[in-house]
């Protein structure tokens, strides 16, 4: 089990110890992940095959078959997580990690869950997308009890149609799911030829809103995160996408915050080929270069990765490529600083201006508070990334080996394929023939036609 | 007592009668100022003496200026208001006045010679007497000894003045540093204000602010300078009255004062039985003790027959209070008279009032022990509170702002806010360091005497 999981990372699973020997004739072994690098795929060493997916910085949750059923076992606990590295918080999950594992099963399989739970409170398990009997639908007080501290439930069900989807509490689902509880879920089709792709990534959106100095995230918070993440981890925490040139790739992303996300590929378009409701028929897919994933949402989106190079991949709302950050902070762009600045600097020695030619903190270093990210960082091969949150890249390299995920590192530019500087000679801009000398820009006073529409 | 015995020898013995007490050269300046230095640890002379002439008056300057060279510390303006405070020096010289009044009791009234020419009937008589006032004679021995008691007790009066001198002294310096560091801290958060105005106007020149928020800033601002020139008001007065107390004037009045005060000293002073201890050092008990005395040796009552223990009537049903728990034995006996056969109502009221104004001063002197040291303790530990608790987390406060500031997620205007909160704890330490050693100048003022050394504690005594 080691030599298959550790070639990427170095990841470790951990046989688990944890779930009592009194019930282990009939609980399956509950493993543990304690690193939130990006596991390898799970190759099914039984039941029947399917293409496996990768969990961006996360892992896949290895199974028993038992009279042919495939048997899981979740452990719902408090756990520490990684979200970049300086940056720890404490969340609850599930077998060590937040999210939890990926659990990954064939249409028609019947799934047998054993769901423990080591948190403080009752929890329960909703099976987001899956169609099952309503008494295997994890809606505390709706269709089971909550499962007590301590207690271990079984779900039970036939995994009936191939797609994306998750799982997450219905118990005291504002405070577990703004704590991180939340895991993917894919259950691939039967035959491995249908919609076979060569790279498949997986991973969930979600927000927390950590102050920075402190760890636990401030459940109460509705919309002012100031954290945002791919599987709960935040760039530059979030590993690269790496594919091979002329790969199919599909990239699957569910989001459990409370805002959409436009998600954006640079360099390729694509296609949205699945909701959490199934695939989309071929006739009726979009071209997009973005897709906005709406709360609570599944999206699978596949393009062919032709063009070789780093490309980034990330959430359009700016603010959400950003770490911790004062949102109450007045723009101080413009403001003249002479002088000020070193009455200011008499009084609070240490102070430095910043701001005032934008948001930019260009290559300072300065002491942030304990355990929080800088706003943005990064380091590209040409400086400053300048970003943080739900960004990372697609990395297109020509000849890799079929399972290749390691970082290739920076993409080698072909000669004159790089923007460059201008040393020439700048002629005067064009105006217009007519035009008064230059003058400030005045608002145009458009005038509309009443009658006029689009 | 001994000049009268020699009265027997007649007219001739005025003579030595007027030798028996003399006038002590310096008016008694000189055992008053032992009973201050003594108690103050400061000299209260330049010469040694009152400064009488010119010399003496450049002596004193010179030694003053030397003093006002440089930032006059606690001990130093202490000293100068002793050398030079005019108040003083009228005390002083009325110790004087009450050294004359005894010598001159101690000495014969001038013979009186009567010349006496009358014609009446064409006969001319001519008398010629030599008056000598023998009641004078047989009185003065009394009047000596009432003259006497009167210059002790004027003695211990003036010494005491010198001590409320000092102490005033004491907590005019303490004042008046305080003042000048508080209305520096004023101007640093004016400063800090001013910061913030001033960037608020930038901010609006440059369209990131409305008027309303430039509007607030400077609100502020305006306020900050409002309160720089109260705290300077403050000073000045702060420094005026300890210039008063250190009778300088002219140039002299330039002298400087220490940026800031003493630090807090790392323990306070524990005092044991501060009761027994005010009662036996302070001067005007002692003084009142002797005005007692002295009202009894004028009633000629000289028989004591038993002591009485004038604490306990001011202190009945006090003994099981908290402050007996160390077990000391506190008293301050007089002597009570058997009245007896000369049962005079008058003399008895005369003296019982003395009595009563001496117990009231036992239990004034008792409470203000108790008042002042139980103020000196708290103010200690409030001192303290501010130096390590409010202080330092305050410090921790601007550190972590700073750091939400360098990661933007605190405004500069956050981060001038909070040094102005800063300034704010730093006064408030400054205020309560203040109240510390005034506390201290009142508790010595209470007990009599300084603090170091001077008086006895319990350190180290087991009670
Ligand atoms: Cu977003």
């Amino acid at each position: 089990m080691t030599t298959r999981r550790s070639f990427l990372s170095g990841a470790a699973l951990i046989g688990a110890g944890m779930v009592t020997k009194a019930g282990a004739a009939s609980l399956p072994e509950a493993p543990v992940q304690s690193s939130a690098a990006t596991a390898p795929p799970l190759v099914p060493p039984n039941g029947r095959p399917y293409n496996p997916v990768v969990t961006l910085n996360g892992w896949t949750l290895p199974w028993r078959m038992k009279d042919g059923v495939k048997e899981f076992h979740l452990v719902a606990e408090p756990v520490v997580r990684e979200l970049a590295p300086g940056m720890t918080a404490n969340l609850w999950g599930y077998n060590g990690q937040s999210p939890g594992p990926t659990i990954e099963v064939v249409e028609g399989d019947r799934v047998r869950i054993f769901v423990t739970n080591k948190l403080p409170e009752h929890t329960s398990v909703h099976w987001h997308g899956q169609l099952l009997p309503n008494g295997m639908d994890g809606v505390t007080g709706l269709t089971q009890p909550g499962i007590q501290p301590g207690k271990t439930f079984v779900y039970e069900f036939v995994a009936r149609h191939a797609g994306t989807f998750m799982y997450h509490p219905h118990a005291d689902e504002m405070a577990q799911m703004a704590m991180g509880m939340m895991g993917f879920w894919i259950t691939h089709p039967k035959d491995p030829k249908q919609h076979a792709v060569d790279r498949d990534f997986v991973f969930l959106l979600s927000a927390y809103d950590i102050e920075p100095g402190s760890y636990t995230p401030k459940i109460n918070t509705m919309l002012d995160f100031n954290l945002w993440t791919f599987n709960s981890r935040a760039f530059p925490g979030i590993d690269p996408m790496v594919v091979r040139k002329n790969d199919r790739v599909r990239i699957r992303a569910g989001n459990l915050t409370m805002t959409n996300h436009p998600i954006h590929l640079h360099g390729h378009t694509f296609e949205v080929t699945g909701t959490d409701g199934g695939w989309v028929r071929p006739s009726a897919r979009w071209p997009e270069v973005t897709t906005d994933v709406a709360v609570g949402q599944m999206r699978a989106i596949e393009f062919i990765a032709d063009a070789p190079g780093d490309w980034a991949f990330h959430c359009h709302k700016s603010h959400h490529t950003m770490n911790a950050m004062g949102h109450d902070v007045p723009t101080m762009i413009g403001v003249d600083h002479t002088g000020v600045a070193e009455k200011i600097n008499k009084l609070v020695p240490g102070y430095m201006v910043m701001g005032d030619k934008g948001g930019s903190m260009g290559d300072m270093q300065m002491p942030l508070p304990e355990n929080t990210l800088p706003m943005m960082s990064g380091e590209g091969p040409f400086g400053g990334l300048e970003m943080g949150g739900m960004f990372t890249t697609v990395k297109v390299r020509e000849g890799l080996a079929r399972n290749d995920y390691k970082d290739p590192g920076w993409y080698k530019h072909p000669k004159g394929t790089v923007a460059y500087e201008w040393t020439g000679e700048v002629p005067p801009a064009p105006r217009a023939p007519g035009a008064p000398p230059s003058k400030p820009v005045e608002a145009m006073n458009v005038k509309r036609d009443a009658k006029h529409h689009h | 007592m001994n000049c009268l015995h020699k009265l027997a020898g007649g007219a001739s013995m005025a003579l030595l009668l007027g030798g028996c007490a003399s006038l002590s050269g310096d008016g008694g300046f000189g055992a008053a100022a032992g009973v201050s230095e003594q108690r103050t640890g400061l000299s209260a002379s330049v010469a040694g003496r009152l400064p009488r002439n010119d010399d003496d008056a450049r002596a004193l300057a010179a030694v003053i200026d030397k003093k006002l060279g440089q930032p006059l510390a606690v001990d130093e303006a202490v000293h100068v208001a002793l050398l030079n405070n005019q108040g003083l020096q009228a005390s002083y010289w009325s110790l004087g006045i009450a050294e004359a009044d005894l010598v001159q009791a101690g000495r014969l009234q001038n013979p009186v010679f009567d010349f006496k020419r009358s014609h009446g009937g064409g006969e001319l008589s001519i008398e010629r007497t030599l008056t000598f006032n023998l009641l004078s004679l047989i009185t003065a021995p009394l009047a000596g000894r009432i003259e006497g008691r009167r210059y002790e007790q004027t003695k211990l009066l003036v010494s005491n003045e010198a001590l409320k001198v000092a102490a005033d002294t004491r907590r005019a310096w303490v004042e008046a540093v305080a003042a000048n560091q508080s209305a520096e801290y004023a101007v640093q958060v004016e400063e800090s204000a001013q910061a913030s105005a001033e960037l608020a106007d930038r901010m609006r020149k440059a369209g990131n602010w409305s008027a309303m928020d430039v509007a607030r800033e400077q609100a502020y601002h305006a306020q900050t300078v409002a309160d720089v020139s109260a705290a300077r008001k403050t000073a000045v007065a702060a420094r005026e009255k300890l210039t008063r107390l250190m009778g300088l004037s002219g140039a002299q009045t330039a002298y400087k004062l220490p940026d800031h005060l003493p630090e807090l000293p790392a323990a306070p002073q524990e005092l044991g039985d501060i009761e027994q201890i005010a009662v036996n050092e302070r001067l005007d008990i002692q003084a009142a003790k002797l005005d007692t005395a002295h009202t009894a040796s004028t009633l000629g009552l000289t028989k004591t027959t038993r002591f009485i223990n004038v604490l306990d009537l001011g202190v009945v049903g006090e003994s099981e209070g908290p402050i007996n728990r160390r077990g000391y034995e506190l008293s301050l006996e007089i002597p009570l008279f058997d009245w007896g056969s000369t049962r005079v109502a008058r003399a008895e009221a005369t003296y019982m009032q003395s009595v009563n104004l001496l117990a009231q001063a036992a239990v004034n002197a008792r409470s203000e022990a108790r008042e002042s040291y139980a103020d000196y303790r708290a103010s200690y530990e409030l001192a303290r509170h501010y130096r390590d608790q409010v202080v330092p987390l305050r410090k921790k406060l601007a550190d972590e702002t700073l750091l939400r500031y360098n990661g933007m997620l605190m405004s500069v205007f956050e981060l001038l806010a909070d040094a102005r909160e800063q300034s704010t704890a730093v006064n408030g330490y400054i205020g309560a360091l203040k109240d510390y050693w005034t506390a201290q100048a009142n508790l010595e003022a209470a007990l009599g005497g300084r603090l170091s050394g001077h008086l006895p504690t319990t350190k180290g005594v087991t009670p």
